[in-house]
């Protein structure tokens, strides 16, 4: 008797289940219908391009977790030359009462290999934003680049610019909801938004930070000491730029994984502007007024 | 201190530099012979090849080194291994077959050399990473023989008609199953020696460059340096030319060049 | 006496890691690609040569430039099974672009398409390093250079794979001019010169480099289309 009433309770069950499910169905998108209504070209194309907007599809390896993954395929001894992706290296920013000032250098190692001198670190979020690179040189530029296309829906849909709040929390979730893949990023998203001049740290742990002043990298040190010791709200524009530059400068001289040009771009409140780009090597001449004596050609 | 007057090797070192590699340092390569040598024993005497790439991991550290080494004036040595660990080797063999020679005052022995060499090989376990061929003509029991061995790094031998040793043995042995005949001319065994040392040449990529024959007969030693050169540069564009100033010159000095007089003084002892 | 003066310190015995069954996905086949831009041509080289990670040939035509559009190709060294499927991701989707909008992609198109291609591998990379080379739609001569994982940039030349850092600094001094008070002649090569150096230096990573020899494919891309050159490069 108890079996046969057990039985019914879970017949019913299992049919109210099936009846939620269906409800829940329901309220999902048919793809088919919709289809059905535009011509088929168009169909080919929008699940086309819905296949390749989705950058939530990533190849992961084939066991183990993604983070430790390569570790493991190059502790071995026949394993082959491991990959060395690209790293960068000193960044920095601060706001003061003219806006933000962004620094950074433009070397790119790979392992003790200098893959490039002449870097752009400096990202170009969209004409109001901007972000910085350190930290995996892929990551950061793919997922930058991300973000501009993210922020330029928001102010399709939305008619208005987004806040850089708002923008660093687009980021800082899309590496939370990467975390213990791998990622490597160290990078400061600044803007002038309705709040004003701001500035935000945002790296591959999560960590998001509103602040004056960040430095970014293993040069970061260096910059620091130049950057708080010279600091202060009211400097003049050029004042504020020659400091972000300066403060680069002096990371390029001691550390060595810094070098190449430094980039300073200055965020105001009519969006961002490249201020300049020089050689380390001529600031070095420059600040420390060395000049070659057989410098017979003129050539600046 | 105590480790000096033992002759031999020191390991001391080996721990720590152990304790460093696991920190993530990595040691740097040790110069390699990646080769091809080869022997073969003719009518009246043996044939030795080599070829003359020395390598640093994937890097030609040398296009034309000498792989064939003197032991004594009718003994030669072919070495594959660890660059230093083949001359050294054969240069102290070569040293202490000299003073046997001057104590017994009779030419030296290729078994004697072989017996010194294997023991030496042994006494080390293989840490001395010397693969070597040893070749020679000498007299048993009144008769002149040549004579051709190999020696493994932890100091097996075998004697053997035809020898291949080093990471390009296997394409020269292929050379030498297929075409290898008994009692050869010289010149039959100098181009079959030739042909297997450029069969490792051109299908091991540790081997390369141009072949080292070295002929041992009664008659005496010919040393033929690059008999074939099959690996000469095929392109080269205009010379690259810099006008001078084209280095900026911080700043100049002038070094005296050091006196071409020596005073020597002779200090005399006092009390 | 004379026993105990010769005995010997015992070499220190080495931690053997315990080997147990592992996954490898990837194995160096080798080789040395480069390219040189020009204001209105570009020049790519690549070897043929397919080792087999150690001191073994697998084959020595084994051509690692491939031709995506009429004025871009790209260069691939590294794995060569990888460099296919790599290959053949980019070609599918370029022939399908050119289905769809009635023309081939632009070269920095590709260069961009390329790098998201490698990123989407980010987590379990190809082991490819490439070079995307071509003219874009003024004509103007362009290389870019990647890393496994897609990050790239634009630059006038550039060289990958085992011979890359003896190329590298060659193309620095002679196409880059780097740290040169004094230019002798223009700042930019013809495509005769640009021609010329290539080829010394495919040649020159040929007689250090062990992995990079036998042929090489010269590659010359302009307004007119692309052209293929076999060049001989010693087979030791």
């Amino acid at each position: 008797m108890m079996c046969e009433e057990a039985m019914i309770d879970r017949d019913d069950y299992a049919k109210r289940v099936r009846k939620e499910r269906k409800n829940r169905i329901m309220i999902e998108i048919n793809f088919d219908k919709i289809s059905s209504s535009i011509d088929s070209n168009h169909e080919e194309d929008i699940t086309r391009d819905l296949k390749y907007l989705s950058t939530t599809h990533f190849e992961l390896p084939p066991n183990s977790k993604p983070g430790e993954f390569l570790d493991q395929v190059w502790d071995h001894p026949n394993a082959p030359k491991p990959i060395e992706m690209a790293h960068g290296t000193t960044t920095l920013a601060f706001v003061f009462n003219g806006g933000v000032i962004v620094a950074v250098d433009s070397k790119s190692t790979q392992g003790s290999y200098v893959a490039s001198r002449t870097v752009k670190k400096v990202i170009e979020i969209t004409p109001n934003l901007l972000g910085t690179m350190a930290g995996g040189a892929a990551d950061c530029s793919f997922w930058e680049r991300e973000l501009g296309r993210r922020c330029r829906l928001y102010e399709l849909r939305n008619k208005e610019l987004i806040s850089v709040a708002a923008a660093s929390k687009i980021l800082a979730n899309i590496v939370y909801s990467y975390k213990g893949y791998g990622l490597s990023m160290g990078t400061m998203i600044t803007g002038w938004d309705k709040t004003g001049p701001c500035l935000y740290y945002v790296d591959n742990d999560g960590t998001r930070l509103k602040g004056q002043r960040f430095s970014v990298g293993s040069g970061s040190t260096y910059a620091y000491g130049v950057l708080d010791s010279g600091y202060k709200p009211d400097l003049t524009d050029q004042e504020a730029q020659e400091l972000g530059r300066r403060a680069v400068y002096h990371a390029t001289h001691r550390d060595a994984m810094s070098g190449g040009f430094i980039n300073v771009y200055h965020v105001k409140e009519t969006g961002w502007v490249k201020i300049s780009s020089d050689d380390c090597f001529k600031l070095y001449q420059k600040y420390y007024n060395v000049k070659p004596i057989n410098d017979n050609n003129n050539n600046a | 201190m105590e480790n000096l007057n033992r002759g031999g090797f020191t390991f001391d070192l080996c721990k720590r530099n152990d304790l460093i590699e696991k920190t993530g340092l990595k040691m740097k390569g040790f110069l390699k012979t990646g080769t091809t040598i080869v022997g073969v024993v003719y009518k009246d005497g043996v044939v030795l090849g080599a070829d003359t790439r020395a390598t640093e991991g994937p890097i030609v550290a040398d296009k034309n080194c000498e792989k064939i080494h003197y032991i004594a004036d009718n003994i030669y040595c072919c070495g594959a291994g660890t660059a230093a660990d083949t001359e050294n080797t054969t240069n102290l063999i070569s040293s202490k077959l000299k003073l046997h020679q001057l104590a017994t005052g009779k030419q030296p022995r290729v078994i004697t050399a072989l017996t010194m060499l294997k023991q030496m090989l042994f006494k080390y376990q293989g840490h001395v990473s010397a693969a070597l061929i040893l070749g020679g003509v000498d007299v048993i029991g009144g008769v002149v023989t040549p004579s051709l061995f190999t020696i493994h790094p932890h100091g097996s031998t075998d004697q053997l008609p035809y020898v291949t040793m080093g990471s390009g043995s296997l394409a020269a042995m292929a050379i030498f199953e297929a075409f290898y005949k008994k009692d050869m001319t010289k010149l039959e065994a100098m181009t079959l020696v030739a042909d297997a040392i450029k069969s490792g040449i051109f299908n091991d990529l540790g081997s390369g460059s141009n072949v080292d024959v070295t002929v041992i007969s009664q008659e005496g030693v010919e040393i033929h340096r690059g008999y074939e050169k099959p690996n000469e540069r095929k392109y080269r564009s205009n010379p690259y030319n810099f006008k001078k100033g084209t280095a900026p010159v911080l700043s100049t000095s002038t070094l005296e060049p050091l006196g071409s007089r020596i005073i020597i003084e002779d200090v005399t002892m006092e009390g | 006496m004379m026993m105990d003066d010769l005995k010997l310190t015992a070499l220190p015995e080495k931690e053997v890691p315990i080997s147990h069954h592992r996954f490898e996905p990837y194995v160096d086949n080798g080789g040395t690609v480069l390219a040189v831009a020009g204001s209105n041509y570009c020049i790519v080289a690549g070897d043929t040569r397919m080792s087999d990670g150690g001191y073994g040939i697998q084959t020595r035509h084994y051509t690692k430039v491939f031709k995506l559009t009429d004025k871009c190709v790209i260069a691939t060294s590294g794995m060569q099974a990888d460099t296919i499927a790599l290959r053949k991701r980019l070609d599918t989707q370029l022939r399908q672009y050119e289905r769809d909008h009635g023309k081939s992609m632009s070269t920095p198109a590709i260069a961009q398409f390329l790098s998201n291609t490698l990123y989407h591998k980010r987590f379990f990379p190809f082991y490819t390093f490439n070079l995307v080379a071509g003219v874009d739609e003024d004509g103007i001569g362009c290389v870019w250079t990647y890393d496994a994982v897609g990050s790239h940039e634009r630059v006038r030349f550039s060289s990958q794979g085992s011979g890359n850092q003896l190329i590298q600094p060659l193309l620095d001094n002679q196409v880059g001019k780097f740290n040169q008070q004094i230019v002798d002649g223009p700042r930019e090569l013809s495509a005769e010169q640009a021609l010329s150096l290539v080829k010394d230096a495919i040649t020159s990573a040929g007689e250090r480099d062990i992995y990079t020899g036998d042929f090489a494919d010269i590659v010359t891309i302009d307004q007119k289309g692309v052209h293929f050159e076999k060049f001989d490069l010693k087979l030791d």
